[in-house]
């Protein structure tokens, strides 16, 4: 298992891709924080204005935003990773070995968590200099909210790039993989599901939905909505993990 | 304990409705070099790649040494397999194709291991072309690398000299008969039984996704024997001269008008001469010779008609 991770983690650390879009994504922040400096509208009442955001509220607002951009590049990063292998036929190498498609499943999980890591990463930096350069604020607020949202983000996010990872190995198809990626980005089921709920009534599961829970704002100092975004988070991780898993364990390969 | 360190019995493939690889069973001991053949579409990669543990089958069993193989194949430490196209990433040179194997297995010292099987297959490991720049040869040659990295016990070569030069070829199947040298297992598929015969020690012939032969080396260079045959008025009178002017000892007289020569040292012309000379007459004489390749189409050839 660690040799499988090891070797994952080696193709990780020498891919152009990664670094390119992470460099892309740090560049569209900086630029999308410019952006609003220009359109800052007074915010009259409610809201709070960009300029006057720490970063918890800057990241929120950002991450509430549909289309995700960051789910966009999450989906690209995962379906790129498993596919060029996939493609290459590379396992055909080490398939022999030990519980080799186990463990190059859960390699390929745990590379994609470094990923969403790194993502969040970037974006808080990013945000951190825009802010600083246009609007002259670097404040970060409460240090233990800041920390509970992102690591609730960054297990919400790590459980869609296994979602997409999943979609990946079922579709076999880059192409497939990607529009699916998007539309699921895009939030576009968790619409759908949102608006059959509103004829129906009185039920509300489309919050329990993945991208939902993740384009929705939470108050990270409340206990619900904290459950809320762990239990979402690692019962997806835990269920796409273990069908990812089991679809490779059974799956003929070429 | 069957002494086979791969069996498999009743293997059977389907793709929807189609069977690829029906009932075959076959035995393989350490130490052999198993040759594998069959037509184009004869299902000699779905049979490699049952065994190699990337396909399963839909019925059957296989054996690794005497354990049936569930959804872990790894009952061997190694299993070195190229099937189909090598499995490489386009974007890498053949350097960092085989380190990223060598990280897979944990070896040490890993520089000095893809460096000494780089030049075992004649690559050139400075070279820092990727590899989706490779012609198809060198493709194959790296192939065969990934698969030999950490000597494995087991090694499947489907077709593996596809694409190599004439010296490639020659060099390939030394390779492999030194690799056996070293008590490795090797499982080799090709088109041509020709090819296979200068290195296998015993051969399947895979029809159709039936195996309808295994044959082991000497009796397949009994079926394919060259021999004279001769006829004459009289068998015993011709066997003496024959003994006497042309040094032929190794023949069979199969009837008192019809015998065989099995020396090669004689042509069909130096028999009619001292035949004629020493007043035998000669009915009719012929060189049987049946290639490898006859044989082998002959086989499937009848499999063929007996399935229509
Ligand atoms: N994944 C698959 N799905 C459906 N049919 C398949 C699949 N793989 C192979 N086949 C079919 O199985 C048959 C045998 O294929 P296979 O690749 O095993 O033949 P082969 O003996 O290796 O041929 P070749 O000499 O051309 O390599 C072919 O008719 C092929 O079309
Ligand atoms: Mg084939």
């Amino acid at each position: 298992m660690i040799n499988l991770f090891k070797m994952d983690l080696h193709r990780f650390k020498n891919n152009k891709i990664m670094y390119l879009l992470l460099v892309i994504f740090s560049a569209f922040e900086i630029f999308g924080i410019f952006m609003m400096k220009q359109y800052e509208q007074p915010m009259e009442q409610g809201g709070t204005s960009v300029s006057s955001m720490n970063a918890s509220d800057f990241i929120q607002l950002v991450l509430s935003q549909t289309p995700s951009w960051v789910l966009m590049y999450v989906t690209v990063f995962s379906v790129y990773f498993y596919m060029s292998e996939y493609n290459s036929g590379f396992y055909k190498n080490y398939i022999s070995m030990n519980n080799a498609r186990m463990y190059s499943v859960i390699s390929k999980i745990l590379i994609l968590g470094m990923f969403t890591l790194l993502m969040l990463v970037t974006m808080v930096i990013s945000d951190l200099i825009g802010r600083t350069i246009f609007f002259n604020n670097a404040a970060i607020g409460d240090w233990g909210y800041f920390v509970k949202l992102l690591v609730g983000q960054f297990l919400l996010h790590w459980a869609f790039s296994i979602l997409v990872l999943f979609i990946s190995i079922v579709s076999r198809s880059m192409i497939t993989s990607l529009v699916i990626g998007v539309v699921l980005a895009l939030n576009v089921p968790g619409m759908v599901v949102g608006a059959l709920e509103s004829l129906v009534g009185n039920i509300n599961l489309s919050s329990y939905l993945l991208v939902n829970t993740i384009v929705s704002t939470k108050d990270f100092n409340n206990m619900n909505d904290v459950i809320h975004v762990a239990s979402v988070a690692i019962i997806f991780m835990l269920i796409f993990s273990y069908i990812a898993v089991r679809y490779k364990v059974k799956e003929d390969l070429r | 304990m069957t002494g086979a360190i791969i069996e498999i019995s009743q293997l059977t493939k389907q793709f929807k409705s189609k069977e690829v690889v029906h009932k075959a069973d076959l035995k393989i001991v350490k130490g052999e070099i198993f040759g594998l053949i069959g037509q184009n579409g004869a299902g000699k990669s779905t049979l490699l790649k049952m065994i190699g543990g990337l396909m399963y089958p839909s019925s059957g069993e296989i054996h690794l040494f005497d354990h049936a193989v569930g959804e872990n194949h790894a009952y061997f430490e190694r299993m070195g397999l190229l099937i189909e196209d090598p499995g490489l990433f386009p974007h890498y040179s053949a350097y960092e194709n085989l380190d990223l194997m060598a990280i897979s297995y944990g070896l040490k010292d890993r520089s000095k291991h893809i460096n000494e099987l780089l030049k075992l297959v004649g690559l050139d490991g400075s070279n820092k072309t990727k590899v989706k720049n490779y012609s198809m040869g060198m493709k194959q040659r790296l192939g065969i690398a990934i698969a030999l990295m950490g000597s494995p016990d087991v090694l499947i070569l489907d077709e593996p000299i596809n694409g190599l030069d004439p010296q490639g070829i020659s060099e390939v199947r030394k390779l492999i008969l030194e690799l056996n040298k070293t008590g490795m297992t090797i499982i080799i598929s090709s088109h041509i039984l020709e090819e296979l015969s200068k290195v296998a020690t015993k051969y399947a012939i895979l029809h159709h996704g039936e195996i309808i032969e295994i044959n082991s080396k000497e009796e397949l260079l009994l079926k394919c024997e060259v021999r004279i045959e001769v006829e004459v008025d009289k068998a015993s009178l011709a066997i003496p001269i024959l003994e006497e002017h042309l040094n032929i000892n190794n023949y069979k007289v199969i009837s008192d008008r019809t015998l065989y020569v099995y020396d090669t040292h004689v042509e069909n012309h130096q028999i009619t001469k001292v035949l004629v000379e020493n007043g035998v007459s000669v009915q009719s004489i012929m060189k049987h010779k049946q290639s490898l390749e006859q044989y082998f189409l002959k086989r499937t050839r009848a499999e063929g008609d007996s399935h229509d």
